[in-house]
């Protein structure tokens, strides 16, 4: 419970899972969840607070909450997401508070198919990245324009995770359904991006 | 059909194909009159349509679309001045939308998108910012078209060339566009060797070229005394943002000062004053850059003591004076080491083939030097710099040879290349380096922090410290506009530092910065169910 509440950080590191010695924090987790009803998205934002409904805007209820401290967006067909959780149990635990407030605005709504759709984490490896040679290397998977956006686009195959690696040594990784994937695709690629660190030199 | 002259007898003129009276030969008017009488038996002519807009138009709405948006690509590929790739550029449109081409603004930018890869492709250089000023839309929104025609086509671009991009902009330059051709040749060397040190020094990586190439731009031209090239000017001739070239040129001076430290004099050297030094400062640049490559020579060069004489001698040397420079050496020659150099003719001015100069002697000479410089007027002619008259008396002339240009630096290099040769200096990326100095920051923050609890948590123990543990939070944490008598200022920062150590959370995770992620986990306990 402590390891998925978050307070991996605290604990000390598990080098046979995790080689590089660097554990990729979470940041955000998107999750979503099927409430298998029709919403009034009008009566919640009506009723509800924290609510917000624009309909010219968005065709969606954005609800917040502050513990965890999360968003929602309800739509009208039953269907939400759930973003901002700092760990999977945060968002899920979020999603029922979601689903238990509609459930008190007279809906009745249920808890169906929660899935976690996406992991966001980052780390910073502490030394600068020669993004160039990188990309030069690793032309397959990578994609580096400086001129559209800073950082490295990797797009590694397995596991299926975008990594954007910047040249300050700070790597934001993406696309994972589970935790491990991100620790996965952080280890595989470390050794990487030691090869391309600063003192590198051809 | 009857004739005038009343006979009915005709024949067919075998030249016109009319019908002539064999009695009097003349030509029968309106024996090929075409009633035009309507209706859907009726004969039908040729429709002759004035414009293409209305429901008689021979063009219909697919015809319509393609025309216009090929006379769109016409005029941007005209108006961005690649005209002979307007034919790669309307395939690969016409391969992306499967010949349907299109119309609306995203067109517009499919069109700059198209322009992009197809120059990117070729090895030519046309900068995403220019096209998006043409095509009136934003860098994102066209950076984001470019990607998906980049993973549409699954192309591979070929590496950027910052010093292809330098060279078009100061060939295009307006502000440089009255210098001869010799000068802005020499600018543009110049130009691409500083570019290439940049891109060595990572004030290129991960960021937009054009600032830089800007900078670079001003630099050079202030190097080579060109005057009315002001920064603003140029950013906006380059289509970049003022503030942005602004600090790549702050960044580019900053280095310049780093690599002066090699210098004796380097101490002396500050972003204020480089320019006068810049002369000195590239010429060692250069030298060092052309280690490598000469490493034969410079092997006898290192074995004979070489060090940073030759650069110095090398600032000073001039053919004038080079009798008043023998006399200012052999007057010091007490104080020097004799060593032994090679026959290079750099040394023969001063018998320097067996001389080395010692530290005193660098001092004197850098002091008559740095008189010199201070003296020299920067706007003087271009590429003498610094310049001062002849009938001064002194032992120096004018630096017009500090420039050798004979590095390969000053070519369009790869990366690979670029990074095989050393300019005298290594730098960390300045984004790195800031993250490392506000990761001390956070350190000291956390240190005083823990202090400051420390003392309220246990007054006895912190009693001979007094009042010292604010006081090292005060000297360790500079702030800025802070009044010399207001006490310390802890601000929000240290108060959730303060937070996350009582709620015992890692120093590490702190150091990170990511206070809002760690509030959640751990002060606010969620997820604890």
């Amino acid at each position: 419970m402590a390891e998925q509440g978050g307070l991996e950080g605290s604990q000390p590191v598990d080098l046979s899972k995790h080689p590089s010695g660097i554990v990729p924090t979470l940041q955000n987790i998107v999750s979503t969840v099927n409430l298998d009803c029709k919403l009034d998205l009008k009566q919640i934002a009506l009723q509800a607070r924290n609510a917000e409904y624009n309909p010219k805007r968005f065709a969606a209820v954005i609800m917040r909450i502050r513990d965890p401290k999360t968003t929602a967006l309800i739509f009208a067909s039953g269907k939400m997401v759930c973003t901002g959780a700092k760990s999977e149990i945060d968002s899920k635990l979020a999603a029922r508070k979601y689903a238990r407030i509609i459930q008190k605005l007279g809906f009745a709504a249920k808890f169906k198919d929660f899935k976690i759709q996406n992991i966001v984490g980052s780390c910073d490896v502490k030394f600068p990245i020669r993004l160039e040679g990188l990309a030069y290397s690793h032309g397959a998977f990578s994609s580096y324009e400086p001129e559209l956006f800073p950082g490295l686009i990797y797009r590694m195959k397995q596991p299926k995770i975008v990594l954007l690696i910047f040249v300050s040594g700070k790597i934001v990784i993406t696309g994972a359904k589970v935790r491990d994937e991100t620790y996965t695709a952080f280890e595989n690629i470390y050794p990487v991006l030691t090869e391309f660190r600063k003192v590198q030199q051809w | 059909m009857s004739c005038n002259c009343g006979s009915q007898s005709t024949f067919r003129d075998p030249v016109t194909g009319n019908l002539a009276c064999t009695k009097c030969n003349i030509l029968l008017e309106f024996e090929n009159y075409d009633a035009q009488i309507g209706g859907i038996s009726g004969p039908s002519g040729t429709n002759i349509n004035i414009g293409y807009a209305g429901t008689g138009s021979v063009f219909n709405y697919k015809d319509r679309k393609i025309f216009n948006a090929k006379g769109s690509i016409h005029k941007y590929t005209l108006v961005l001045n690649i005209p002979n790739s307007e034919f790669e550029v309307t395939s690969m449109i016409d391969r992306i939308t499967h010949g349907e081409f299109g119309q609306g603004d995203w067109f517009d930018v499919l069109i700059g998108a198209c322009c992009y890869v197809v120059m990117r492709r070729d090895n030519r250089v046309l900068p995403a910012a220019e096209i998006a000023e043409v095509i009136s839309c934003d860098v994102y929104e066209l950076g984001r078209m470019i990607s998906r025609v980049v993973r549409f086509l699954d192309l591979n671009l070929p590496e950027m060339s910052i010093a292809g991009l330098f060279e078009r902009e100061i060939n295009n330059s307006q502000c440089l566009g009255k210098l001869d051709d010799d000068g802005k040749e020499r600018m543009k060397k110049q130009g691409i060797f500083l570019v290439n040190c940049a891109v060595k020094w990572f004030l290129t990586t991960g960021r937009r070229p054009l600032p830089l190439v800007a900078a670079v731009m001003v630099f050079v031209a202030e190097l080579n005394g060109v005057k009315g090239v002001r920064i603003g000017d140029v950013a906006k001739e380059v289509h970049a943002n003022v503030a942005t070239c602004k600090l790549r040129y702050k960044e580019l001076l900053e280095t310049l000062v780093k690599v002066a430290q090699a210098l004796p004099w380097g101490k002396d050297v500050n972003v204020k004053n480089v320019l006068k030094h810049a002369p000195s400062v590239i010429q060692y640049m250069e030298m060092k850059s052309m280690e490598k490559k000469h490493e034969g020579e410079m092997i006898e060069f290192q074995n004979s003591g070489f060090d940073l004489d030759d650069v110095v001698s090398d600032c000073l040397r001039t053919e004038a004076a080079y009798r008043d420079y023998e006399n200012c050496i052999e007057g010091l020659d007490q104080h020097s080491d004799m060593g032994g150099r090679n026959d290079d003719p750099k040394w023969d001015l001063v018998k320097a083939d067996k001389l080395k100069l010692s530290h005193e002697c660098l001092s004197l000479i850098y002091t008559n030097f740095s008189n010199e410089v201070d003296r020299s007027q920067l706007n003087g002619q271009s590429g003498n710099v610094p310049r001062r008259e002849r009938n001064t008396g002194s032992e120096f002339d004018e630096c017009r040879d500090w420039w050798n240009g004979k590095s390969e630096l000053t070519k369009k290099l790869l990366l690979k290349e670029i990074l095989e040769r050393d300019v005298g200096y290594d730098a960390m990326p300045p984004s790195f380096t800031a993250g490392c100095l506000a990761n001390e920051e956070r350190r000291k923050r956390i240190n005083a922090a823990k202090l400051r609890i420390n003392k309220i948590m246990h007054p006895l123990n912190t009693d001979s410290g007094g009042n010292g543990d604010l006081c090292i939070f005060e000297d360790e944490i500079p702030r800025k506009k802070r009044k010399r008598t207001q006490a310390p200022e802890i601000d929000w920062e240290d108060f959730i530092i303060e937070t996350l150590l009582l709620h015992q959370v890692e120093e590490e995770e702190i150091e990170k910065g990511n206070y809002n992620r760690l509030l959640d986990l751990h002060v606010f306990n969620s997820g604890v169910m």
